[in-house]
């Protein structure tokens, strides 16, 4: 095919795949420009990275501690331990006269007998237990409230059942559980809020790297404008550039996550064994890596549309 | 093709860049502005491509009352128009195959067709095989083709030009001057605004002759001497 031939053949193309290639292009050219200063591209990538993996490694904290609160038990119950001259009869007396209040669900006697043996059976406390001349535990009656009882029910519950008499010691394990909620509300709370203020951080800080790439290819934005480049075209590369960097971004935090997990885990194990072997330390589920991951790519995307709305003016005419 | 019927044209700070322009230019014409600097010729390129609107009166370009053209149209008629600079506005760290590429890519035409097309155009212009060379390796002139094979690359029925050959030798300017009028015979009308009164009489095109933003005078290529 001579000039004249290749200069003088009209073809029509479809909007659509005018539109596939016009990205095509940009998505290479935004890599092509971040490859073009390697070292700049990896700081950004990095800050950004460190940025995002902050909160996500609070609320692996956060997770840790619900896991612990559960595995703890999340129910109200009400232990009551009775005086040591109270005998079995008297227990269960006391727990007929329980069982018929409205605001009791269930109610189990656990004798002097069945408390040395689980006291027995924890870690640490065997020998302890062994070296006992006689068992100085005394009855002790779990009480738990009926399903949708109140927490100021509950609480009045532990008031009059304090004032039976034979009762020595009313443990009311809903209240430390509701601390435990507040505390993780708490914390749940201050995730989001990092998750929010280290979020604008790492859009501020695409939308300066994409604002100063801007200022640098001013020749190239006129050059474009003036043969005929649509603003969306323009602005193209840039949105790509943010997206480019937040993938980098996520996958750099996801990493430091996934790093954190595997450095925790074995001395966490080792803690929580220590008590009760009951609770374990658990990473991030898979899908809340990936949605990180993706609202890394969405931040950084947002950075670029915020430079490139800011800096990215057309000419009025 | 392009219809001026008494556009005027006054900068916000005050300045009167033209004043009551009237002319025509057909379909396939090739037609010179000259004047002196200042004397509203690169205002007049500009109005047609739509970097500038007029203060007053009316432009049709391609049959189109360019007053219409609102402003997200204006890439589209863009695309219509090849645009040649002065300082060529060439992509520095792009090669020239690159650079000729550039209005293909934003139309969209698919990278085998463009690649065809790129090597015709850098072919017309007389740089064949140089389109992997970056712009900083090629001479002025060679790189003023680069930018008018790149004005020519996606076959815009009207190609302006803004001092095509302000920057180069005499020699260097008629070989420009001549890539002009070749490119007429692809059926382009091709409007070229040069203060190189000299170069033009050699031309034998119908030259505009602007004065303090007024036309004085209209010439036919016949009538230039």
């Amino acid at each position: 095919m001579n000039a004249q031939e290749a200069m003088a053949k009209p073809v029509r193309h479809s909007r659509t795949a005018m539109w596939r290639r016009q990205h095509a292009w940009c998505l290479r050219d935004s890599l092509r420009q971040l490859a073009r200063r390697p070292f700049g591209t990896a700081l950004t990538i990095v800050v950004m990275g460190l940025a995002l993996a902050l909160p996500l490694a609070f609320y692996l904290l956060l997770v840790n501690v619900q896991h612990l609160a559960t595995a703890l038990g999340d129910s109200q119950s009400v232990n009551v331990f009775l005086k040591t001259d109270v005998v079995a009869d008297a227990a269960e007396k006391l727990a007929t006269t329980l069982r018929a209040r409205a605001d009791v669900g269930t109610v189990t006697v656990r004798t002097p007998r069945q408390g040395i043996e689980e006291l027995a059976a924890m870690q640490g406390f065997g020998d302890a237990v062994k070296s006992l001349p006689d068992n100085p535990l005394p009855f002790m009656l779990l009480i738990e409230p009926r399903a949708g009882t109140g927490r100021a029910q509950v609480e009045h519950m532990v008031a009059a059942v304090r004032a039976m008499p034979g009762v020595d010691l009313v443990q009311d394990n809903g209240q430390w559980r509701a601390r435990l909620d507040a505390l993780i509300a708490v914390g749940q709370r201050v995730t989001l809020l990092l998750a929010v203020l280290l979020g604008a951080a790492a859009v501020l800080v695409i939308g300066n790297t994409v604002r100063l790439d801007i200022r640098s290819r001013a020749n190239e934005i006129i050059v474009q404008q003036l043969i005929g480049a649509s603003a969306g075209f323009v602005r193209r590369p840039y949105l790509y550039e943010g997206a480019w960097y937040g993938l980098a971004a996520g996958l750099v935090a996801v990493l430091l996550v996934l790093l954190l997990e595997a450095v925790l885990a074995a001395p966490v194990r080792d803690l929580v064994a220590s008590y009760t072997g009951r609770l374990h330390f658990g990473g991030l589920s898979w899908a809340t890596l990936a949605a990180g991951w993706v609202i890394a790519v969405v931040l950084g995307w947002l950075g670029a549309l915020v430079a490139s709305s800011r800096h990215l003016l057309y000419p009025r005419s | 093709m392009i219809r001026f019927d008494s556009v005027s044209k006054r900068y916000p700070e005050g300045r009167e860049a033209l004043i009551d322009v009237s002319f025509k230019v057909e379909a396939g014409e090739m037609l010179f502005v000259t004047g002196h600097s200042g004397a509203g010729k690169t205002t007049l390129l500009k109005l047609i491509a739509l970097i500038e609107r007029p203060s007053g009166g009316a432009i049709e370009v391609h049959g189109r009352d360019l007053a219409r053209v609102r402003h997200r149209g204006i890439p589209r008629l863009r695309r219509d128009i090849g645009m040649v600079f002065q300082d060529h506005r060439l992509l520095m760290d792009r090669s020239a195959a690159d650079n000729v590429a550039l209005p293909l890519v934003i139309a969209g035409i698919p990278h085998e067709e463009r690649g065809k097309r790129v090597r015709g155009a850098l072919e017309k212009v007389g740089l064949a095989g140089r389109g992997k060379d970056a712009p900083a390796g090629l001479s002025t002139g060679e790189q003023q083709r680069v930018g008018i094979a790149r004005a020519i690359v996606a076959r815009p029925a009207l190609i302006i030009a803004d001092e095509p050959t302000g920057n180069l030798d005499p020699q260097l300017s008629e070989e420009i001057m001549q890539l002009f009028v070749s490119l007429r015979q692809t059926g382009s009308t091709i409007l070229i605004a040069s203060h190189d009164l000299a170069l033009l009489k050699r031309m034998k095109q119908r030259v505009v002759v602007l004065d303090h933003g007024h036309l004085i005078d209209d010439v036919p290529g016949s009538e230039v001497a």
